[in-house]
Formats: C-alpha cells, structure tokens, sequence
C-alpha cells in the first residue's frame, strides 16, 4: 500500500534525523558516564595508580563510611529546604508580577537578575552578608545594639546560609517557568469565580494553584536535581565547614577525588549520586502522568 | 579550470607549508610553556615575561591560573601525560606526592651548575630534594609573622606577647567592643587553619610524628597538642570577632584593615597587608614581630614555593633557562621591588638598596624580622610527605569542629589520630 510506503519513508527520515543527536549524546554524555561507572569499579589512585584489582569494594565501603552517610543527610536538608523556599519565594513573585501590566512590566527583568550573576560571585556576596565583620546586616543592627549571629559558625546556620544563596540565585528560575504557566491560564477562570462570589483568595487556592500543579512539580524536579550537584555555593562559603558539617555528597566525591586522591572512591560516590538523581527523576515523571492524566 | 585552480593552491600550499616549516621548528625550540597559580608574585613574574624573551631569545608562555583550577589543569596533564606544561609551579607541599606518582623531572644538575647556588636560602632549597636529587628551585618562601596594633596594646597597658601562654593575657587585656583582640584563619583545610595552627602546636612541644621521619607513628593526640588546641580555641572563641570560626585569610585581612582586630599570627603575604598604607586604615599603627613561642621555642610556619619541570617534558633545555631566569637574582630583586611581599628566596636580593629602602620604610627591621623568623621555621613544618595534602585535611577539618563547638578538643585530636592512622595504613 503507498501509504504505508509512505510513512515507511518518513519513519526512516525521522530515524536518520535522530543520528546527530544520538551521537552527540553517545558520546558526549554516556561514554564519560560509562567510563565513570567503569572506574568505580577499580581501585585507581591518582597518586599510586590502578593495582588491576577489580570489584564492588568501593560500594561496600560507600555504606560503612560514616562521613558518606551523613553527606546524605547533609544534601538533603540542603535540597528539601533550598526547593521548597524556590518554588514557595518563585510562584510568590510570579503571581505578583502576573497581575502587573502596563509600563510596570519591566519589574520582571529586575527579579531576573540574580539569576544571570555567577554562582562563584553569588558564593562571594553572601560569604561577605554572612561575616559578621564585614556584613552591612550585622552593622545596621548593632547600632540599635542587637548582635545578628554568626551563620556559617554552627551546622544549622551554615545549612540555613547556604540554602538562602541559593533561593536567591535560583528563584528566578522558578518565577519564570510559573509566570510562562500562569498566562496560559484563562483570565475567564478568575472571572467566573469572581461571578460566583469566590474571593481573589479562594480562586487562587482553589482554581490557580491546582492548574498550577504540573508546573510546580516539574520545577521542582528540575530544581531538586540541581541542588543535588551543590558545589560552588559550599567550596566558596564553608569550605565544607564548620568542621564537615556542611560537606554534601558531591562536595565530599570532590574532596575523595581531589583532596585524597581517590579517584575510584570518588567515582563511586559520583555513580551513586546518579543513580539516586534517576531514580528520583523517574519517580517524578510517574507522578507528573498520572496527575496529567487525572 | 577548475582542476588547475586546485592544482595552483596546492602547489602554493606546499611551498607555504616547506617554506614555513623550519621556522616554525625553530619557534618551537625557542619557547617555553609555563603554568603557574594566582599569587602576587606569580603576577610580577608574568609581567617580567618580556625581559626573558629579551635576554634569551625564548618566549615564555606564562598562564597564570586560579589555585582551583591549576590543581584541575595539572592533575589532568600529569596522569593523561599531556606534556602540554614545561615549567610548572611546585609547592614544596606537593612536591613529595609529585614524586611519588612519579610526575616530575629531576633539576638536581640545574641546581648543581648554578655558580651562586649558595646564595639561595638552604632552607626552601632543601625542602626540593626527594631521595637526593632536587626536583625545583624555590622563587618564594613565605614565612609567619605576628602584626599587633601597637595603640591599643600601649592603651591597655601591656607588652606584645612573646609566648601564646603571655597572648592570652594580652588578649584578655586588650579585646574591646569595639576591637577584638585577634583574628586568625580557622576555616579548615592544609592550606587555611593548618598553615597557622601548627605554630601553636609546635611552640607548646606537640607533634605530627612521634619523630619524623625516623618514627612515623601519629602523636596527635598527646598533651602537648592539647594545650596548644585549648589555647587556640580560647583566642578564636573568647578574644576573636564574631564569626572567626568561619574566618579566611581575606576576612582576617579586612578585620585588620578595618580596626576589627588588634593581632594576628599568619604567613608574610597577610601580615603585611595590615602594615600598607595603600589598605589598611591602621598602617601606622601596627607593629610586625616574631610569632609567639612557647615551651619548645618559637616555630614561624612556612610555606615555599618553587618550579619545577613536568616529568618527559619535551623542552626541559629551555625550560631549565626559565628557571634559572626566573629565580635569579636579577629577577627576584625585581619582583621584590614591584610587589608587595618581601618573600624572595636569595639572600643577595637583601643587599639591594633598593628593596632595603622599600621594607625599611615600612618597618625598620622588616627584612631582618623575615630572615630571622626563616631561620627559625623548620622545613618540615607541615610534614613533607605524600599523604600530607589528605593528613591536613582531615586535622583541620577536625580542628575547626572543635573551633566551632561540634566536638570537644579532646575528641577532635582523638578523630584525626585515628584518621591519621588510617590514611597512613593504605
């Protein structure tokens, strides 16, 4: 049948279209990725090299190395916490300016701002807000004679730091994605809650928000897997401290990979970290269809 | 047409190409590729890079990186055997664990051939030989120091401390609202709080080693380390400004400058930045002086840097004249003169009227300060082994936990002894 022959064609087409990008991901993306999982498998050492040894001793050691559980605990608190400040500051802001036209509509381009600095100079910034001697914050206060305390002294204050930088680096992104969501929502919907006596309130809670909810859940998915990758946040305000109470996983692959020069212990925890973004990233998806569905 | 189009530019492609090619072997032998990490006088070399070409006829490609980002760049040259890198920046902190992986080129005949190798300072010098040959020549050798407000001592009262069992009193004396008594670095890491820590160790009579190198077993947790934590814990936490336990070099710099701090322990790069006019509002004020000792004498800290050559680097001939070029006499005058740090690494660059008039300006004795705090520091102030750069690590990070209050001084040298050990038994 032509028709048939047809779409053979085109399929084919398709699937030629496909090479380019197949390619460029093959090599790009799941060789290195192959090789990462190929070196976690040995016992390469920068310093000593490769003994030929091959086997799953790293991840053993992975679930008796204490410093590794608790960067486990340490990553989450840092992404549990910076997600839901983004997505809460983000969707806050994006139904503010949502509402606002005219020749105001420019604000939008000031909230973006944070998001176009460098994560090393946003580091920068904060370490300086969070130093009591340099901060303007603690000199504003301490002429009413109110001492701010030291956060980056204490593990929940250094956590609370980082995770400020970061919403405030990072909100924009979220703002951007809700606001582009928010104007694919019919104004008519506002309208006729209005009619029916709904407060600006209740419509939002009730009709905005619920609309908003694919939207929500896959920026924080995009958001949650970010903050898994923390790095420069930490190297530049903390140094992982104080002491380690700020190491988060990826920080701590670094410091096996570089500082100790465990590249196959290192690699481990890297295929960890991946494995635990996948996982993460399918489950998501799930849920994602099934409210789509819904 | 076409075709003899083609066969034209083929033609003149090869005679460009035949043309071309002796000179640009020659231009390959006459140049050297040199990799060195950001410090001011890395900076003042690389501006020098014209007076080499100028003398010798070489060119020196001189790429001055981010500290982060040259630890990147050489482990991946060094282990993917790039020999993208002729001459490269040698710590003598890396320098046993270079060696060990087997990444460097011995210049033990270098060094050897030079006529006035015995004007260079035999400490930093020293600190480059492994197994009896040397692998770099120092160009820096920074060395600790302690800066006091005199003012403020003088207004309270006391003395500059000699011993850190006195700057505990002194402390005490002197710490203000407005001033805290002192600032030092406390942020963990072999390069940040075990730069200085190790001074207080050491003046108190604490080790790393029972006795290196002869008895390798970890002294970490021994009474005298101890008293040298407690007191350390006590300057940062009673007598440092707010926030110490998360403090830099930088922010112990801006807390100096800004009259935040009367005193500091720390290496020459920083405490000098307290005694400039250019920066500091209290330039005047400050007064440098030998680091506090104790018990077991003073131990200023130590931290040289050098060049060395990548190992199967294919230009080591022009690379060893950079070298000698770069830690001549000639060159190191010139750098202590245009920057701001006294860490030249041969004795003659002292007899300079020049750089004497430049640092007797800030400090009459500010050269011999230095040259006598040299003479005091041991080589081997942070161990100079292998596992070091790892070893630090995980003392400092324990050190700044017990800073910080998350465990007791006791447990924090108990953690890093048994940390020690560990990393020592692979």
């Amino acid at each position: 049948m032509p028709a048939t022959r047809a779409s053979a064609a085109m399929d084919r087409t398709y699937r030629r279209m496909l090479v380019p990008a197949s390619l460029a991901v093959g090599i790009f993306a799941i060789t290195p990725l192959l090789g990462m999982l190929a070196l976690s498998f040995t016992d390469f050492h920068l310093v000593r090299g490769w003994s030929g040894e091959i086997g799953i001793q790293n991840f053993v050691r992975l679930f008796e190395d204490r410093r590794f559980i608790s960067s486990i605990y340490i990553m989450m608190a840092l992404s549990v916490f910076g997600v839901l400040a983004q997505v809460v500051l983000g969707t806050a802001i994006a139904v503010g300016l949502d509402k606002i036209v005219g020749r105001w509509r420019f604000a939008r381009g000031i909230f973006v701002v944070p998001f176009a600095v460098p994560h090393v100079a946003v580091a920068l910034i904060w370490l300086s807000l969070f130093t009591p001697t340099l901060s303007p914050i603690n000199a504003f206060f301490a002429v009413f004679g109110i001492e701010v305390p030291a956060l980056l002294t204490t593990q929940t204050g250094a956590i609370t730091a980082i995770v400020i930088a970061d919403t405030w680096a990072t909100y924009p992104f979220v703002m951007l994605i809700v606001l582009a969501a928010l104007q694919g929502i019919s104004p008519d919907l506002d309208e006729a809650a209005a009619l029916d006596g709904a407060t600006r309130v209740k419509a939002f809670f009730r009709i905005t928000l619920p609309l908003l909810y694919p939207t929500l859940l896959m920026v924080a998915l995009f958001r949650f897997i970010e903050t898994l990758k923390h790095f420069p946040l930490i190297f530049v305000m903390t140094s992982g401290g104080p002491g380690r109470a700020t190491q988060a996983t990826n920080y701590y692959a670094y410091v096996q990979t570089f500082q100790n020069s465990n590249v196959a212990y290192g690699a481990s925890i890297a295929v960890f970290l991946f494995l635990f973004a996948a996982a993460i990233s399918f489950y998501i998806a799930k849920a994602n269809a099934r409210l789509s569905d819904a | 047409m076409i075709k003899t189009t083609h066969g034209a530019l083929s033609a003149m492609l090869l005679l460009g190409s035949t043309a071309l090619a002796p000179i640009a072997a020659n231009a390959q032998d006459r140049e050297v590729n040199v990799l060195l990490f950001s410090m001011p006088s890395t900076r003042g070399l690389a501006a020098l890079a014209d007076d080499f070409e100028a003398e010798t006829g070489i060119t020196a490609n001189i790429d001055v990186v981010g500290q982060d980002v040259f630890e990147s760049r050489i482990t991946l040259s060094f282990t993917g055997g790039a020999r993208d890198i002729d001459v490269v920046h040698t710590p003598v902190i890396q320098v046993q664990r270079w060696v060990e992986a087997g990444w460097l080129e011995p210049v033990t005949d270098t060094v050897e051939g030079l006529e006035d190798k015995d004007d260079i300072l035999s400490g930093p010098l020293e600190a480059y030989q492994v197994n009896g040959d040397y692998y770099g020549l120092p160009f820096f050798a920074e060395t600790g120091l302690m800066a006091y407000r005199k003012d403020l001592l003088d207004a309270a009262g006391v003395e500059a401390p000699e011993t850190w069992d006195e700057m505990l009193e002194v402390a005490k004396a002197v710490d203000s609202d407005e001033t805290a008594a002192i600032a030092m670095r406390v942020a963990p890491g072999q390069g940040f709080n075990m730069f200085v820590f190790p001074m207080l160790m050491r003046a108190y009579g604490g080790k790393f080693f029972a006795d290196y190198p002869d008895d390798m077993t970890p002294a970490l947790d021994s009474p005298e380390n101890l008293e040298a934590l407690n007191t350390y814990i006590t300057l940062m936490n009673d007598y440092g400004p707010q926030g110490i336990g998360n403090f830099n070099f930088p922010e112990v710099v801006a807390a100096l400058q800004n009259g935040q701090a009367a005193m500091t322990v720390d290496g020459t790069s920083i405490v000098s930045q307290a005694v400039d006019p250019a920066a500091s509002q209290f330039a005047d004020e400050f007064v440098l002086a030998l680091p506090p000792g104790g018990p077991a004498g003073r131990s200023p800290a130590i931290a040289v840097h050098g060049l060395g050559i990548p190992a199967g680097s294919e230009n080591a001939e022009t690379a060893a004249e950079f070298i000698k070029w770069a830690t001549s006499t000639e060159t190191l005058t010139k750098l202590a003169i245009n920057e701001a740090f006294p860490d030249f690494t041969r004795a003659s660059v002292a007899e300079n009227a020049e750089v004497q008039a430049k640092y007797a300006e800030v400090q009459e004795d500010f050269l011999d300060l230095r040259i006598e705090a040299l003479n005091l520091a041991i080589g081997h102030y942070r161990p100079l082994i292998p596992t070091w750069p790892e070893i630090g690590a995980a003392i400092g990070e324990n050190v700044n936990a017990a800073v910080n209050g998350q465990m007791s001084p006791e447990e924090a040298l108990e953690a890093a002894q048994e940390e020690m050990e560990i990393i020592l038994s692979y």
